[in-house]
């Protein structure tokens, strides 16, 4: 008996898990290789870069040319180490996401020399722990993963955060950001035990069977003090992703944090921290919200017949989905115009960028909602719509991120104030900015367009008043926007310089390559978004079997 | 031919004008300098190439099926219900229009090399010119009214540009914008069926739309009126870019552009793209009878109209123009004929697709002439100021001799067969019923335009080439003909414009091959009506008379004429004062109102905006002071938010 258990296990590891996890190991085998490589003296002359470049390479082509992205549409959903994780299209396209980042972020630190001094290789170390991290969360099947994915993403981001040593506002960055995650990585803990304890599991699509059994006819029925402690629940495990999506009010270490750590780890932590979290948000809901519609309809319809009947509790309670759509929807609603409202008056550009993704994290979340709402089969297209906004803002924001590491190096200065003049010593440095920051706002011909259209769109097509209030604002969160974005366009464009003598350009050219790499596909994604769109699309498929 | 040699093919055409354009943009300047004609003419001579090889072998292998050859592009819109692919699309209809075009072009930039010499903005002119030819084909070759509509602004911009070209002068300046402006009343109407055909049909494409024969006969039976109003608002937009009357002003003043510009854009393509619009919407015409017989009373007024100015204009390239606006009148004339039932739809859209085609190349000829007389008289354009030049320029000479005869309709020369054509199919609408009357007059006036243009053009020609020899100062001594690079366009244009019309319309290989156009009724096979060729042989030839006799046998009749009808003579000479009264009823009431929107525009609307434009920097001094750094301050506001969330959600729940 027991030997055939184990023989199970380890047939299912082996043959099955294993093979599908080649990424993760890859990243795991390097994190590993440039700590003990360091012990040789041959090894220490090696830049901890080109290995940590190497491994990512390979988890890339991996994740790529292995049963990947190249097979999406006809990829089967896996369930991996007896269903802690879960192989699926969704999790192979945001791992790609996320290793293709790391790739560009590793060439981007490189460029910047972020990580050239002698005790600055350990970065490497944290930035891949960290990607593990995000990779095991966009792929987590289960309360438990979900958690410790979410952990082993943070911890090394604090102190990515604090990674200026000796700098008071790194330290003091990275502090606030330990304290505020340890507090809400606690309210999630407790959220997480209030579920497992009140449906008795904790695997995701487990939970997602509950739920739907709790409200048939023929399920136990839940009373409703049971469904108060759901919500209550759902709310504190929000909390938890609501701190990784920096959405208000647990944004607060956003600004500071941005702030006092350098701008390439502010491009890490706001596009891959996020992809990562908008990833486990999906596979929130989509467990939350039951998958079949038509059945899930005839259920309530009949809880409702026997409600009337017993009149007892009030008919509503009874659609987690409704809940959970009004609580994202109120989320991203005051998260979008908080954050656009505060980066009105900021004059530092990090900051600014700051509120930027908190703004955007709230664009992010609308279509989570619209997706809560509508429920089943329809929930595709919102969800595709969050994994095309995620990996159009992939690039708008490394880029801009990546212009500010770039002028801080030449420029020795954050402040927008100090960009004056640039048009002159840069052009194409202002253009690739400029692009960014249009693309940002979501003006055509540009990729952020697409983005927030498809966001948009999905609003449209769930209908009724919420998420047609949720268009309203985020389309006067867009007219706000354009206002701080364009800002920073005017003082590199029109303003004139305080020191005219300074005219050689402010970046290298490998710089200015590395920009035009990451500037083009905002156009091309314009131009041809028809292959991302049917990625996302295909990716999305698989939540649905 | 393989179906990726068929797609390769089929982009090549607006492809290669395309390349050409973006390599000059980006070399021009630096690299190419003189030499900016050579993409431009590699461009389009492969362009040319392929739209001839597509028109032989592509576009007839689906003559059987009767299916369009088509070539996948990608998909530029995909919103809801809503797709629009930009994908290239071609049947017959495309495949004559574009092996016109193509050609044209071509031989028009090999001119242009040669009267463009010299020129400070020679790169430029390139340029625009290649980046007009990708336009046009792209527009030819749409597959559904989106496509159609981005290219047909496509072409209105490169005119708008080209028009311009000489943009520090004033009246080339103001020119420009007048045909920009001008157009955008037809583009509205564009724009207004466009939609209505969006929310009727559903679709766009033109095989959803125009091959659903079921679908309009159906919307034909129920709401007329919707197929009227789309009708209308598609011939709205073609009246623009036709010129017809009253849009047909701009024409006329774009003449300011470089001559080679007139000849390919406001002679030979752009402007036939109304033409082409109404010819492909032809299934849908033909349930809207009134609006066919407004197009043909329109294309009359037009033309007779245009050529009553073309009188007595003194400015060459300005009979020119007027001569264009008169033939595209011809066109549509053709065009509306179809509403004397569905038999002679067919017949009527093949004679305003062939009048279309060998226009083309003789009204590109007679351009490319008047350019070349410009050339050598230095710029001056007046036929006041030279006469007798058929011994000092004889090339070009020759050249519009065979332009004028052409655009005469001498008897077997190409402009005889074409318009022989759309008498014969609006004598044969004279027959109708009901709408015979009006046909009957829209003959009557289309023989007497007929006559009128005889005259204006032999008018110039003598004016310009016969009597006593006379050279204006700016031309110098030794006034030079064309040289080879320009000789050679107009020589093989010459040869075009004499034979095409007989080539393709004797056996009626134009009509057959235009017969195969998807969406285009059976028609009975053509034949000719020989008591009409007589007609038009006798009126080409007693305009030829009248103004050699006018003109070169006793010079002081047009005077004499000129002082017993002052007044007619001062109407013609004004162009009717329609710009005058256009002025008046539309320019000026719209300066009035713009000024009044200027001013409520500053005194309110900014200060609003300002006003707004404060509130979110007051609003968010309030983040701010949440921001200020303390960590119990910030702890307590996400358990204050917590909570918050907590009762809306719960409240929003009972």
């Amino acid at each position: 008996m027991l030997t055939s258990i184990i023989d199970h296990l380890l047939a299912d590891t082996t043959r099955i898990s294993l093979p599908l996890f080649y990424p993760e190991l890859v990243l795991c085998a390097t994190i590993v290789l440039m700590l003990l490589v360091k012990i040789f003296p041959a090894g220490e002359k090696l830049h901890s870069f080109w290995l940590a470049l190497a491994g990512s390479l390979l988890a890339l082509g991996l994740c790529l040319w292995r049963p990947g992205l190249s097979q999406l549409a006809t990829l089967e959903r896996q369930e991996l180490f007896t269903g802690m994780l879960v192989f699926d299209g969704l999790g192979v396209f945001l791992r790609t996401l996320l290793l293709a980042f790391l790739v560009l972020f590793l060439v981007l630190t490189k460029l910047t020399h972020l990580a050239d001094r002698e005790d600055g290789q350990d970065f490497f170390s944290l930035v891949l722990g960290a990607t593990l991290g995000m990779c095991l969360m966009v792929s987590a099947n289960h309360l438990m993963t979900v958690f410790l994915a979410i952990e082993m993403a943070s911890v090394p981001s604090y102190v990515l955060a604090g990674l200026v040593k000796g700098r008071r506002r790194a330290s003091e960055a990275a502090l606030k950001y330990a304290v505020y995650g340890a507090g809400a990585a606690g309210v999630m803990l407790y959220g997480i035990s209030l579920l497992a304890g009140l449906l008795g599991t904790a695997h995701l699509p487990t939970i997602g069977d509950r739920l739907i059994a709790g409200q048939g006819a023929a399920g136990p029925g839940l009373d409703s003090g049971v469904l108060v402690a759901l919500a209550l629940a759902a709310i504190m495990v929000l909390v938890g992703l609501a701190f990784k999506l920096s959405a208000v009010p647990f944004h607060f270490w956003a600004p500071d944090v941005f702030e006092g750590a350098t701008a390439e780890v502010g491009a890490f932590l706001s596009v891959a921290s996020k992809a990562a979290a908008l990833g486990l948000l999906i596979r929130l809901v989509a467990a939350a919200v039951p998958n079949d519609a038509p059945t899930h309809l005839i259920a309530v319809d009949s809880v409702r017949a026997q409600l009337v009947a017993s009149s007892s509790v009030e008919l509503s309670t009874f659609a987690p989905h409704k809940f959970l759509s009004i609580a994202l929807a109120v989320i991203a609603a005051v998260t979008c115009t908080f954050g656009n409202i505060a980066a009105y008056v900021q004059t530092n550009i990090k900051r600014m960028l700051a509120y930027s993704t908190i703004a955007h994290a709230g664009y992010l979340i609308m279509p989570a909602a619209a997706a809560a709402q509508v429920g089943g089969a329809g929930m595709r297209d919102p969800f595709a719509a969050i994994l095309i906004y995620a990996a159009i803002y992939l690039f708008m924001n490394l880029t801009a991120f990546a212009i500010v590491a770039f002028l801080r190096n030449s420029l020795g200065s954050e402040e927008i104030a100090d960009y004056a003049g640039l048009w002159r010593r840069s052009p194409w440095v202002v253009v690739a900015m400029v692009v960014t920051l249009f693309s940002l706002v979501g003006i055509p011909p540009l990729a952020g367009f697409n983005a927030k259209f498809v966001a948009l769109y999905a609003l449209v097509a769930a209908g009724g008043p919420w998420m047609i209030a949720l268009v309203v604002v985020a389309c006067i969160n867009t007219v706000i926007s354009l206002v701080y974005y364009l800002r920073v366009a005017k003082v590199m464009i029109i303003d004139t310089p305080t020191d005219e003598a300074e005219t050689s350009p402010a970046v290298s050219t490998a710089a200015a390559s590395y920009l035009l790499v990451t500037t083009l596909p905002m156009i091309i994604l314009f131009l041809f978004p028809q292959r991302l769109f049917a990625l996302a699309q295909a990716a999305t498929a698989s939540l649905f079997g | 031919m393989s179906e990726s040699a068929q797609h390769l093919v089929m982009w090549l055409i607006p492809g290669a004008p395309l390349v050409a354009a973006i390599i000059i943009a980006l070399a021009g300047k630096g690299l190419l300098k003189e030499r900016s004609h050579w993409p431009c003419w590699i461009g389009l001579a492969l362009s040319a190439a392929c739209a001839l090889c597509m028109w032989k072998t592509i576009v007839p292998a689906g003559f059987d099926s009767h299916s369009p050859a088509v070539a996948t592009g990608y998909e530029f819109l995909n919103i809801g219900t809503m797709q629009v692919p930009i994908a290239l699309r071609a049947d017959a209809i495309s495949a004559l229009m574009l092996t016109m075009v193509t050609t044209v072009s071509f031989l028009v930039s090999i001119f242009a090399a040669g009267y463009m010499h010299h020129d400070p903005g020679y790169p430029r002119f390139f340029m625009a010119f290649s980046l007009f030819v990708f336009s046009m084909c792209m527009l030819v070759l749409s597959g559904n009214f989106l496509q159609l509509f981005i290219f047909w602004e496509a072409v209105g911009l490169c005119s708008y540009l080209l028009i311009g070209f000489w943009f520090k002068k004033p009246s080339a300046a103001a020119a420009a914008k007048k045909a920009f402006v001008v157009n955008r009343i037809g583009d509205f109407g564009l724009i207004i069926g466009m939609f209505l055909i969006w929310t009727t049909f559903g679709s766009l494409n033109f095989d959803d739309v125009l091959l659903n024969g079921a679908k309009i006969q159906e919307l034909a039976t129920t709401s007329p009126g919707t197929i009227t109003l789309i009708c209308s608002m598609l011939f709205l937009g073609a009246m623009g870019k036709s010129a017809q009357f009253p849009l047909h002003v701009w024409l006329p003043d774009a003449m300011e552009g470089p001559t080679p510009v007139s000849a390919l854009i406001h002679a030979a393509t752009m402007v036939t793209a109304g033409v082409y619009l109404v010819a492909r919407c032809t299934p849908l015409f033909m349930y809207a009878p009134e609006v066919q017989v407004t197009i043909s009373v329109i294309g009359a007024i037009t033309a007779l109209l245009a050529a009553l100015i073309g009188l007595t204009q003194f400015d060459l390239k300005r009979v020119l123009a007027y001569s264009t606006v008169s033939q595209l009148g011809y066109m549509f004339m053709a065009l509306g004929a179809g509403a004397a039932g569905e038999d002679l739809m067919t017949t009527a859209v093949t004679a305003g697709m062939f009048h279309l085609f060998t226009h083309g190349f003789f009204k590109a000829l007679l351009f490319l002439s008047a350019g070349s007389v410009m050339h050598s008289m230095g710029d001056v354009i007046d036929m006041r100021r030279f006469s007798g030049l058929r011994k000092v320029i004889p090339i070009t000479h020759f050249a519009f001799l065979c332009g004028a005869l052409a655009l005469a309709g001498f008897p077997l020369i190409s402009g005889f067969w074409s318009k022989d054509e759309i008498l014969s199919v609006l004598n044969k609408a004279s027959a109708h019923t009901i709408y015979g009357k009006y046909f009957a007059a829209v003959f009557w006036v289309a023989c007497g335009t007929a006559f009128i243009t005889v005259f204006y053009t032999f008018r110039a020609y003598f004016l310009t080439f016969w009597g006593p020899t006379k050279i204006p100062a700016e031309a110098g001594h030794h006034p030079h003909d064309a040289s080879p690079v320009m000789a050679w366009p107009l020589r093989i244009l010459a040869f075009a414009s004499l034979i095409i019309g007989g080539a393709v319309g004797f056996n009626h290989a134009f009509a057959d091959y235009l017969h195969h156009g998807t969406g285009l009724p059976h028609a009975p096979h053509g034949s000719f009506n020989y008591s009409l060729m007589a007609l038009s042989t006798v009126i080409s030839l007693a305009g030829i008379a009248l103004a050699w006799f006018c003109y070169v046998q006793s010079p002081a009749i047009p005077e004499k004429t000129a002082t017993a009808l002052a007044p007619l003579y001062m109407l013609s000479q004004n162009k009717f004062y329609i710009d005058e009264i256009l002025w008046g009823i539309l320019v000026a009431p719209l300066r009035g109102l713009s000024h009044l929107s200027f001013l409520f525009d500053k005194y309110f609307i900014d200060k609003l905006v300002d006003l707004v434009g404060m509130i979110p920097r007051w609003i968010s001094a309030a983040p701010r002071w949440l921001q200020a750094g303390s960590t119990p301050g910030y702890a307590l506001v996400m358990w204050g938010g917590l909570l918050a969330y907590l009762v809306l959600v719960m409240g929003s729940l009972r």
